[in-house]
């Protein structure tokens, strides 16, 4: 072809384009007769996102090794009955024009892939033969062990407090059970993964009834009649009748601490790094379906933050609280953000601080104090700002088509329905001071879940933490010691 | 034969749809009827156009897009754009500068009016360049941190010696320290103009709406040289097979980039550069995966561990390019490294097979329509498109493009660009053991007995 890139080709065929009337944000839903449920929604694009979604992540293990979830993401699009390995399955993918992955979670894990339209049948073959006929054979199995080995091993690194100190909150926040549950295999029991125990996670939680098949981008009725010949009518790789031993818990918030001391090697960072200790201070929110989760997620916008060195023009949230009371007044502080964790059964609302490991006193004074503050209510111009960045967000994010498919595939798998970004961007509308003040108040009455990561050793006492919260100012107390230290 | 010319294929995306004004602005865009959208102006001017003596010009004046203007100060402008909810970002590149705001759709002319307002009443104010000088320096700082960034950099620097092309986006510090209020001024006269600008947006974005809003808000702008209404000619810049080394023992590893004179953007020549890039491919030690890759060269440097990591690319400018490889490995073995690496570019030249290139193809399809979600990388693609080709290439027309590409297209150019010439190349680290410069021009070629 010799025609510059700058002239259209004689020969090329003419397009004709798509109307933008034609988008709708209808989400259509069915129910098959084996109890799995097909979703899907339209969208523009020569592309679609479909996966499955299932009812199972680490929380869903407490009677299994950590991990196992984990465990099956690595082993997932290795190998299964019509791919003799990730190649192949990689090589399947390509012809298809697109790309596939696998993601676990504390709730939920999820097998999807972005292909050409034209290819949905194909790909849901290989979708539906990925998720019920893994191989999972002594090499699968061997290199998913490495590769953890390895990532466990970068994990304890890499100066990034992120993976770490959300595992550590949530352990604080729901000792010992559901989502406080680690999400990453531990070392010590790493070995006791094996075909056995995942085949048993498999047969106990991998069942039609647990799953979703969603799909963004492709036509309803196409993606049923899919779904049944491919998904349903698919026997599993993992024999039927053996033992089967699943959780049904409701999450229970704890509060509590966690402390993990640790030296962090800064040498093998590229930008050089302060030494940094990092907190995280949590208190109990509610779940996703609850009346107080919009407030909730409005409070979390207000709250803010971020990195004090953060880039960006205006947009960033740079009036949010955590910017101009925490870290445009204390230029000691290295980061802090607010975090909001919540699930179909619990939540944490936390806000987390980094410092130098000597300031890590003052670092949480300034978080309870932060956190004392909310309970004064809060300016309209502020809480507008707040409400209008949440809807922003929100719509900015569902421009992707990987994140309404997964909005659209939890919303379903969680509650069998889904609220519309319009339903969600009302009900925002409709947050007011005394919903903040009510959540609030809520909040500050639950136990603290405390985590800290690094040089931890100024880390006031938890009872200290505990007493500031419940004061209307949120003072630590003072620290008085008559003979130093 | 089936009537070419005649036929029509679906396509399920918008049109992109473009309307030149008097004053030359061109505006083009997508309308997707989503509630969000990205509009930004994508302007023709970069470091290419700057000097040794204003080398940093464009980047400063970048800085100071979001620092008050004669309608709003700072503080006001932070607040307008925080309290609806809209985004501004900026950026420069060599012969770019991009500012652009995301938004809800409903507040698309108050993004337009703001873009407008920053571009032209930007106050320019003393006291913030002076505040500015230091934030760039610390950016500068920061780069320098950034290995890929200076061994890229130091690659524009000896392959494009001698011309405005080896200038870096910052400029030197004593540039940025020495930057006064008329030179950015100057420089917005010079290049600002309503002729070198596109006006792109993609979302909930009605084009007839856009284009009011565009005479409103940019329609009375003429280009300051107006009595001069030929373009500005760009200056060639020549490319030079050259070698640039900062040996330093003391890093853990040596980071190259070496690359040979490609083409320009327009030049149709730049698909199958791109298919080769994409056989050659990338590979990164943390991917644990790879010793099984169809692709020969991310096999053997797995199977080998010859480097921690590498990535073919391809710079594209307007009149020429820079097609090339970053590596990066350490002192026992970037003798080796290197020698595979040129290896695999002899091969791509003599040895290609079908398969390769039809895998190639595939994920380079792959990869640009996988791009294409969201409407900020939508608008980018627009606006770009608009700079570099004077037209959004229709995505049917551009999968032909790729897809008729064969084997002997591909290496017909590996041996038009490659096979035989005099690379640039560019290093930092433990360069003791990386072949001289002799050794690296000896295997652009081999002998066949």
């Amino acid at each position: 072809m010799t025609t510059p890139l700058s002239v259209p080709l004689r020969d090329s065929p003419k397009p004709i384009y798509a109307e933008s009337a034609s988008e709708t944000f209808q989400t259509m839903t069915s129910k098959l007769n084996n109890g799995l449920t097909v979703t899907s929604q339209p969208k523009f694009g020569t592309f679609c996102t479909v996966g499955i979604l299932i009812d199972a992540g680490s929380r869903h293990e407490v009677a299994y090794p950590s991990g196992m979830s984990h465990y099956l993401e690595r082993c997932a699009f290795a190998g299964s009955s019509i791919y003799k390995d990730r190649d192949a399955v990689m090589l399947a993918v390509e012809k298809l024009g697109g790309i596939c992955d696998c993601q676990s979670s504390r709730d939920t894990t999820i097998y999807a892939a972005s292909v050409d339209r034209d290819k949905l049948e194909p790909l849901m073959e290989l979708l539906a033969d990925s998720v019920y006929q893994p191989t999972l054979d002594d090499n699968i199995i061997e290199q998913a062990r490495e590769s953890i080995n390895y990532e466990l091993d970068e994990l304890d690194k890499k100066p990034d407090p992120e993976p770490m100190m959300t595992e550590l909150i949530h352990e604080a926040g729901f000792r010992g059970n559901t989502v406080g549950l680690p999400k990453y295999p531990q070392a010590e029991t790493l070995h006791q993964i094996n075909r056995a125990s995942l085949q048993k996670f498999l047969r106990s939680y991998y069942l039609p009834e647990r799953m979703v098949v969603a799909g963004v981008g492709v036509d309803h009725d196409e993606l049923v009649t899919l779904s049944e010949k491919y998904v349903s009518a698919k026997s599993p790789s993992w024999s039927l009748d053996g033992a089967r031993e699943s959780d049904a818990s409701v999450a229970q918030y704890t509060g509590g601490d966690v402390k993990v001391q640790k030296h962090f090697d800064l040498s093998m960072s590229v930008v050089p790094m302060p030494e940094l200790a990092h907190v995280s201070i949590g208190m109990e929110s509610v779940k996703f379906t609850d009346t107080n989760f919009v407030p909730f997620a409005v409070l979390n916008m207000l709250m803010g933050g971020g990195g004090s060195f953060s880039a960006g023009g205006p947009g960033k949230g740079m009036f949010s609280r955590l910017y101009l009371n925490v870290l445009n007044r204390h230029h000691w502080m290295y980061a802090a953000t607010a975090y909001h964790h919540s699930y179909d059964d619990g939540g944490l609302f936390c806000i987390q601080g980094s410092a130098h490991p000597s300031q890590l006193r003052e670092c949480v004074h300034v978080i309870t104090q932060e956190f004392a503050k909310l309970t004064n209510g809060i300016d309209k111009v502020e809480l507008n700002r707040a409400k209008k960045q949440l809807q922003s967000m929100l719509m900015m994010n569902l421009e992707a088509r990987p994140v309404i498919f997964e909005d659209v595939g939890r919303q379903i798998l969680a509650t069998g329905e889904r609220k519309s970004p319009k339903q969600l961007c009302e009900m925002i509308d409709n947050v007011s001071n005394d919903d903040i003040v009510r959540v609030a108040r809520h909040m500050l009455s639950s136990r603290p879940a405390v985590a800290a990561l690094g040089d931890v050793k100024q880390l006031p006492d938890y009872e200290d933490i505990e007493n500031a919260l419940t004061r209307p100012d949120g003072k630590l107390p003072k620290k008085f010691r008559l003979f130093g230290r | 034969r089936m009537q070419s010319t005649q036929a029509s294929v679906q396509v399920n995306t918008p049109e992109t749809r473009v309307t030149t004004l008097a004053n030359g602005l061109r505006v083009a865009s997508e309308d997707s009827g989503l509630s969000t959208c990205t509009v930004g102006l994508w302007i023709d001017a970069g470091s290419r156009y700057e000097t040794n003596d204003n080398n940093g010009t464009a980047h400063f004046l970048e800085h100071m897009a979001f620092k008050g203007t004669a309608n709003r100060t700072q503080l006001d402008l932070e607040l307008e754009v925080e309290n609806m909810g809209a985004h501004l970002n900026a950026y420069t590149s060599r012969e770019q500068t991009v500012y652009y705001a995301k938004s809800f759709s409903k507040d698309l002319p108050q993004a337009v009016e703001i873009l407008a307002d920053i571009i032209q009443n930007s106050t320019l104010g003393e006291a913030e360049i002076e505040r500015e000088r230091g934030v760039i320096l610390r950016e500068m700082e920061e780069i320098e941190q950034n290995q890929q960034e200076v061994v890229f950099d130091y690659l524009h620097s000896t392959a494009y010696q001698g011309t405005s092309l080896g200038l870096t986006i910052l400029g030197p510090s004593e540039n940025i320290k020495k930057i006064n209020r008329q030179d950015l001024v100057t420089y917005i006269k010079q290049h600002y103009n309503p002729s070198r600008m596109v006006l792109a947006a993609a979302g909930g974005v009605n084009h007839d709406k856009l284009v009011n809003l565009a005479k409103e808000f940019f329609g009375t702008t003429v280009s300051s040289d107006n009595q001069d209404p030929s373009p500005l000619k760009l200056q060639p810049c020549t490319f030079t097979g050259s070698d640039l080394r900062h040996r330093n023992d003391h890093m853990p590893y040596v980071h190259v980039a070496m690359a040979v004179e490609g083409v320009g953007w327009e030049h149709p020549d730049t698909i199958p550069l791109m298919i080769a890039n994409q056989i050659i491919g990338t590979w990164d030690r943390s991917s644990a995966n790879g010793a099984h890759f169809p692709n020969p060269l991310v096999r053997r440097m797995a199977r080998e561990g010859l480097c921690v990591s590498f990535q073919s690319f391809n710079t594209l400018y307007t009149d020429t390019g820079l097609w090339g490889i970053y590596f990066v490995s350490d002192n026992d073995n970037i003798y080796d490294c290197t020698i595979r690496v040129q290896d695999e570019w002899m091969r791509l030249c003599t040895d290609l097979t079908e398969f390769e290139v039809s895998r190639a193809q595939n994920t380079l399809l792959t990869n640009m329509a996988l791009m294409l979600d969201g409407t900020t990388p939508i608008c980018e693609d627009i606006g770009r498109q608009m700079l570099c080709y004077g037209r959004r290439i229709p995505w049917p027309e551009m999968a032909r493009r790729i897809s008729h590409v064969n084997i002997s297209d591909v290496k017909k150019v590996m041996k038009q660009y490659v096979w035989d010439s005099c690379p640039a190349v560019a290093s930092i680290g433990p360069t003791e053991a990386l072949p001289d410069y002799a050794n690296i021009r000896a295997k652009m070629y081999k002998v066949f007995h």
